[in-house]
């Protein structure tokens, strides 16, 4: 195991390196100078020696191998410089936003888990059932929906028409729930199809045939030995989907008003605010790349015999 | 093949779904009673009429017409970013595995950094950077998903290369190319197009998904992403401007979600 974990963090550390190098990358292959871009947008009128100045103050001179290596060693000390438009450090401005990004993300993340084990389970113990084809039938469409127009739907269902909850608004949890539904319903339609394919996957094995034939009653074959070895591919899954949720929260968020990383970092685009998009990019990557790795490094820890398996022990 | 694909009910819906609007973006100007750019202030929000099938919106623009044009935009954009990632991954996946040694270590390498970033920031980080419009982000698109694409080429061609004709070829004194072309690419190409299939739904999500948000494609454009997003400050009063393209990118993406996964299920039940 902690050969494992020795290994995996190996890969990490270069796979991290490659992410600083990538975001570094993507946000200096743009054509507009931040330099004066900042200038225009801070000093009425800004002369060539003033954008001069700055460019040298910004090191923006320097060959680009110093700027990465002087970007890299600033953002690990978490310093990526400051908005160019609340001319803030962006660090702190991101830090405040994430509250409201990770309240979304935590309550989809439990309905996630809720409708899955719930719908997938009672799908794959009655396959071919009624309740099983509608489930095929609205789980397509839950893969289909477009997130931004679904988020519409509700707020027109329950805020407008039955006045359930608040319009918009941000604070309490009430606010909090139809932009949690919006961001939960594609993810948990994939989720219970994967756990219902899992689980009837492992239904014809020998060890349930073993079970039946030991005369165990079905409630209990269907949730200790069918479901418990359906879930390590789960949370292979949702450890994927945490780190897409929080990046793909911008949409939701832009739908409702919600002051989110995902709107900061949409906004930051329309003002082609560099330091901060930078700064964006490669948290993100970061929080995917973690999550990703807690989610196997937890699958190894439960199911010691998978790695054996697979050749990684 | 093909008498499988009528005889599965859910291949056959999607196929049609598919079709219409394959139909709707070919055959637009015939479809659409008018013309989809007009302006006519002196007749927005009107009601359905025989003028007008789904009524007027905020610029007095046929709403029906806008939406038949519609599916030329989703479709225009999704299937020229499909093919150039449906090659790029054949050729990068192929001749990784392929080759294997050196090449496949450095693909890998590249691959696992670009899959460390979620598709949709390196589109908001390379939109964000490069500028709006919509070649920065058929780029920023096609950049964000073909690693995940070349990987999946890449571990099946690992499968098909090891097993018994592929040696069989090679004794035989096959060169290199042919194997790859006349055997690989063949047999791993009815999978390929499942993964695509479903791909495509993805990415007509991920498409509007951007034009929504105003990135890439100009507003006015009669897309169904930015139509929805042009009628987002009327969902008091209007609420069906908001419904239609919602409903037609549904459609559409369920057509090929549709489609691919039975497809899937007909290749390997």
């Amino acid at each position: 195991m902690t050969k494992y974990i020795k290994k995996r963090l190996i890969g990490l550390i270069v796979v991290l390196i490659g992410i600083t190098f990538l975001s570094f990358i993507m946000s200096n292959i743009s054509p507009v100078d931040p330099a004066e871009a900042f200038m225009r947008r801070n000093a009425q009128t800004a002369t060539e020696e003033q954008i001069e100045n700055l460019r040298e103050e910004m090191g923006l001179n320097l060959p680009i191998h110093t700027q990465y290596l002087r970007w890299l060693t600033n953002a690990m000390q978490g310093d990526f410089g400051k908005s160019l438009v609340s001319n803030k450090p962006v660090m702190e401005e991101i830090l405040s936003k994430f509250p409201a990004t990770l309240t979304i993300v935590g309550m989809a993340l439990i309905i996630i888990v809720v409708l899955t084990i719930i719908i997938g389970v009672l799908c794959a113990s009655h396959k071919d059932s009624l309740f099983d084809n509608l489930t095929k039938v609205v789980t397509i469409l839950g893969v289909s929906i477009p997130n931004f127009w679904l988020g519409f739907m509700l707020l027109f269902l329950f805020a407008v028409s039955f006045k359930l909850v608040p319009v918009v608004g941000y604070g309490s949890i009430k606010n909090a729930i139809l932009p949690s539904i919006t961001l939960a319903i594609a993810t948990s339609s994939s989720s219970i199809r994967l756990l219902r394919s899992n689980m009837l996957e492992n239904q014809n094995k020998d060890f349930v045939t073993y079970a039946k034939a030991r005369g165990i009653p079905k409630k209990k074959i269907i949730w200790k030995h069918i479901f418990k070895n359906a879930v390590p591919p789960m949370i292979t899954l949702f450890g994927q989907t945490i780190g897409y949720m929080i990046a793909g929260t911008a949409i939701v968020e832009s739908v409702f008003s919600w002051p989110g990383i995902g709107s900061y970092a949409v906004n930051a685009i329309f003002a082609r605010d560099l330091p901060v998009i930078n700064a964006y990019v490669l948290i993100m990557a970061f929080i995917f790349v973690i999550c990703n790795l807690l989610a196997d490094i937890l699958n190894a820890a439960l199911n010691p015999q998978m790695l054996r398996e697979s050749g990684d022990l | 093949m093909l008498g499988k694909i009528i005889k599965n009910k859910q291949a056959v819906i999607g196929l049609i779904m598919i079709i219409i609007v394959l139909i709707a973006a070919v055959l637009a100007p015939v479809i659409a009673p008018n013309d989809p750019m007009k302006v006519n202030i002196t007749k927005k929000f009107q009601n359905n009429s025989s003028e007008y099938p789904l009524g007027t919106d905020q610029l007095g623009r046929c709403v029906f017409s806008r939406l038949v044009y519609g599916a030329r935009y989703s479709l225009g954009i999704v299937i020229p970013i499909l093919l150039v990632v449906a090659l790029l991954s054949i050729i990068l996946g192929t001749s990784a595995a392929y080759v294997g040694g050196k090449f496949d270590r450095i693909f890998i390498l590249i691959s696992d950094m670009v899959m460390a970033f979620p598709p949709l920031v390196i589109v908001l980080a390379l939109v964000g950077s490069l500028g709006q419009g919509i070649l920065n982000l058929a780029f920023a698109m096609i950049f964000s998903v073909w690693v995940w694409y070349a990987k999946v080429v890449r571990s099946y061609v690992l499968i098909e290369k090891n097993k018994d004709y592929v040696t069989a070829a090679i004794i035989a004194g096959s060169t290199d190319k042919d194997i790859i072309i006349k055997h690989i690419v063949p047999n791993i190409l009815p999978s390929l197009i499942v993964f695509f299939s479903t791909g495509v739904a993805g990415m007509i999500l991920m498409i509007s998904g951007f034009s929504f948000l105003g990135l890439g494609i100009e507003a006015g454009t009669p897309e169904w992403g930015a139509m929805l997003s042009g009628a987002k400050q009327y969902i008091y009063s209007r609420p069906y401007m908001i419904a239609y393209p919602g409903i037609c990118i549904l459609f559409t993406a369920a057509g090929f979600n549709l489609f691919g996964e039975a497809l899937r299920d007909i290749i390997s039940p």
